[in-house]
């Protein structure tokens, strides 16, 4: 595994790539050579940097291996769908590395938020002006009506994420103290959503190599990989407090692992808003419909509580480098799991699950990760 | 720029510092000149390269391959020589003013790695300015990038600071008055081989040169705000400035990644010029009821393409300063077609000099 500090750079796209690509080369003790095929997981290339084709871009930094690759797109699951197309494809190739990487700083604001809007329909949403925050606005301001979720519970979660965030070194708000009154004071971005709701925006990279194989006694098992899809746009479905592609692919996923939701003992959530962390909980069975605040509340998802969740800081306060995301959400997964998670190390470290949703739930991607060693 | 790995042999052409395949560290120079290996005109235009015919050839240099674009036609086996800016790109840039102009040449100055030293009237203003540009930076770079960034930007109050600079860019306030106080210290202070260059938007090069005593070292880049986001720097020279000098305002810019247009040392040089009539007369429409402010620009918008409509711009730019500039088109050509409107008047009477008051064409106060 190997991932880049997430946060605001003035790398490029592909400087970031290479750090992370040398990082997991060097964290398997693999050669490039050893490589037999890639993935690149990338959202915003085309609109933001003018760069598409980026898996031939990455053979640029491995030249004369000429090896089979291509690039996936499916909005802020990119990289949650390239892990399991990677994992998929090992019946073909082996090893496979798989890097997710976005450059979004620099982009004006007008801009950033339309193309990240992109995720949604072109007509249905964007058309109307429903924007990324917008989208999950309208999904908190439902979860608020049905189960009388407060903003109080939204705080909840972004002040525990960032506290994680303290604590990991790349995290893109590592450096930044949050008080709950910070949190409290945001302004706001799409009503109920406020500033502290929203995740950053990031640049990053994150790389993972996936085998038959196990190199050595760091290697984390895959026990569950599954993705799904729904509609894309909010006015094609009947609920709005939940994902179905996101119940549907938990579901697949516990079923390939042989496990219930209770025996997962960490997990990395698409908190790309703080609703999106409580409907994950949700959607995932670590809680009943509208009872994910009560776990919140209780502390069960610190990092010392039952299942911590997004021990890393997830998306709001880890930073969502979007194409980078699913894969970072993995190499946070895979650090706890091997005990090398330094101050933020949780103690059961049995089972780890990851999220990583795209658009307001129209692809979601779920990996269960760990077992015996 | 291509090269080859000085481990295994690969060739690289990203700028990564090392060999996945080997590990080796490499750098990849900036290149010099090479011969053209293959080149091809192209007729076709896209957009960032509207202008056609171009050339575009792959040459072989020193150290690697690069492909490069072309003026003017090139054959198979050409030498090219390109001249280096590893000179310009290493220069440490004086700025003087922590106005808006200042701030934002810091900004892309810094972000481009060079050395930056701003000078300021008080303590309050280039602390501020500092803290301004440096939160800007912050967007875009992760601490480390900050740290270096900081460590490279001086500020001072004191304008003998200014000898360890390359090039200084004068950026106080679009004043004759103020810039001839200014410039002579200024200049005093520069080693004498330097570049004193003017971001004025189009006052006499001549009258700011007349305080100086090495005009020949003196001219005019002149950036656009926001200046990390506008290429454009129109580039002009007064009688007394010398071809080197000349030559190096282009190539400074060009250096930052900017395209020079070098304009005669006119009133409000090219841009200003065709921009204030095209406000003026969206004022006009105003007066006469043609339309509301909004949609005088909605039309402008839609109609001609523009990003922003003319009253909004005048809001964003300051009435203030607008009326400044038609004035000096008048007083310079004796033109009075170039006089600002009536309206303009009443608005700077009543305090609305747009987003800074918080009113002009439209009210800014809600935001």
């Amino acid at each position: 595994m190997g991932k880049t500090k997430f946060g605001p750079t003035v790398k490029t796209l592909v400087q970031l790539m290479h750090e992370a690509i040398g990082d997991a080369l060097r964290d398997a003790d693999l050669r490039a050579e050893d490589i037999q095929a890639f993935v690149v997981a990338n959202f915003l290339g085309g609109p933001n940097n003018a760069q598409l084709h980026l898996n031939s871009v990455v053979a640029g930094l491995m030249p004369g291996l000429n090896l089979p690759s291509w690039r996936v797109e499916a909005a802020c699951a990119s990289g949650g769908v390239a892990m399991h197309q990677a994992i998929l494809s090992l019946d073909a190739y082996d090893p496979i590395l798989v890097v997710g990487v976005e450059h979004m700083s620099g982009v004006p604001g007008l801009e950033i938020t339309r193309n990240i809007g992109m995720a949604g329909d072109v007509g249905l949403d964007q058309a109307a002006g429903l924007t990324f925050p917008a989208n999950y606005a309208i999904v908190a301001q439902s979860h608020m009506q049905a189960y009388g979720t407060t903003t109080d519970d939204f705080d909840n979660v972004s002040h525990k994420n960032h506290r994680n965030a303290r604590l990991n070194p790349k995290a893109h708000f590592h450096h930044k103290k949050v008080e709950m009154s910070d949190v409290q004071a945001g302004v706001t971005v799409a009503a109920p959503l406020r500033l502290f709701d929203c995740c950053p925006i990031s640049d990053g990279a994150a790389a993972a190599i996936v085998s038959r194989s196990r190199t050595d006694g760091r290697s984390v098992r895959v026990l569950g990989s599954a993705v799904s899809s729904d509609v894309i746009s909010l006015s094609q479905r009947a609920e709005k407090t939940t994902f179905a592609a996101a119940r549907d692919a938990g579901a697949r996923a516990y079923r390939q692992a042989g496990v219930s939701p209770g025996e997962i003992d960490l997990a990395e959530v698409h908190d790309c808003f703080t609703i999106a962390e409580l409907v994950a909980m949700e959607d995932l069975g670590f809680a009943e419909p509208g009872r994910a605040t009560a776990r919140v509340r209780a502390g069960d998802t610190t990092l010392t509580g039952p299942l911590p969740i997004n021990t890393g800081g997830g998306l709001k306060a880890g930073g969502h480098a979007i194409g980078a995301t699913g894969v970072g959400q993995v190499y946070e997964l895979v650090t706890q799991l091997r005990g090398e998670a330094g101050e933020r190390q949780v103690a059961r470290t049995g089972l780890g699950l990851s999220h990583n949703v795209g658009g307001v739930g129209g692809t979601c991607a779920v990996h269960i990760f760990g077992g015996e060693r | 720029m291509a090269i080859h790995c000085p481990g295994c042999g690969a060739i690289h052409a990203y700028d990564v510092g090392s060999c996945l395949l080997c590990g080796a560290d490499f750098d990849l120079p900036a290149p010099t000149g090479g011969t053209v290996l293959a080149v091809t005109r192209v007729d076709a235009p896209s957009i960032d390269h509207e202008e056609v015919p171009y050339w575009t050839a792959l040459i072989e240099t020193d150290s690697g391959q690069a492909i490069v674009k072309l003026e003017s036609p090139a054959q198979v086996g050409d030498e090219l020589s390109f001249g280096s800016s590893a000179d310009e790109s290493r220069a440490v840039v004086g700025l003087a003013g922590t106005g808006i102009m200042a701030c934002g040449l810091a900004e892309l100055l810094l972000k481009r790695g060079h050395r930056v030293i701003m000078w300021g009237r008080s303590d309050a203003s280039v602390s501020k300015a500092r803290a301004k540009v440096l939160d800007r930076l912050s967007r875009t770079m992760d601490e480390d990038e900050l740290d270096t960034a900081a460590a490279a930007f001086n500020d001072t109050t004191n304008l003998t600071d200014f000898a360890d600079c390359d090039i200084v860019v004068e950026a106080v306030a679009e004043d004759m008055a103020v810039k001839q106080a200014v410039l002579p210290g200024i200049e005093a202070a520069m080693r004498a081989n330097t570049v004193l260059a003017t971001n004025t938007s189009g006052l006499s090069l001549e009258d700011m040169a007349e305080s100086l005593t090495r005009p020949e070292q003196f001219g005019a880049l002149h950036f656009f705000n926001p200046p990390i986001r506008m290429k454009l720097v129109e580039t002009a020279v007064c009688s007394k400035t010398s071809q080197e000098t000349s030559a190096f305002l282009d190539t400074f810019a060009v250096s930052l990644g900017r395209v020079p247009i070098r304009v005669a040392a006119t009133p409000a040089f090219a841009v200003n010029r065709a921009l204030m009539p095209l406000l003026n007369e969206a004022v006009r429409e105003l007066e006469d009821g043609v339309a509301s402010a909004e949609d005088i620009d909605a039309a402008v918008r839609l109609g001609l393409n523009h990003p922003m409509g003319p009253l909004a711009l005048c809001d964003l730019i300051g009435i203030d300063v607008v009326v400044n500039i038609m004035d000096n088109l008048v007083d310079r050509t004796g033109d009075e077609s170039y006089a600002p409107r009536p309206l303009l008047r009443t608005m700077i009477e009543d305090g609305r000099l747009g987003r800074k008051t918080g009113t002009g064409f439209y009210d800014h106060s809600r935001r």
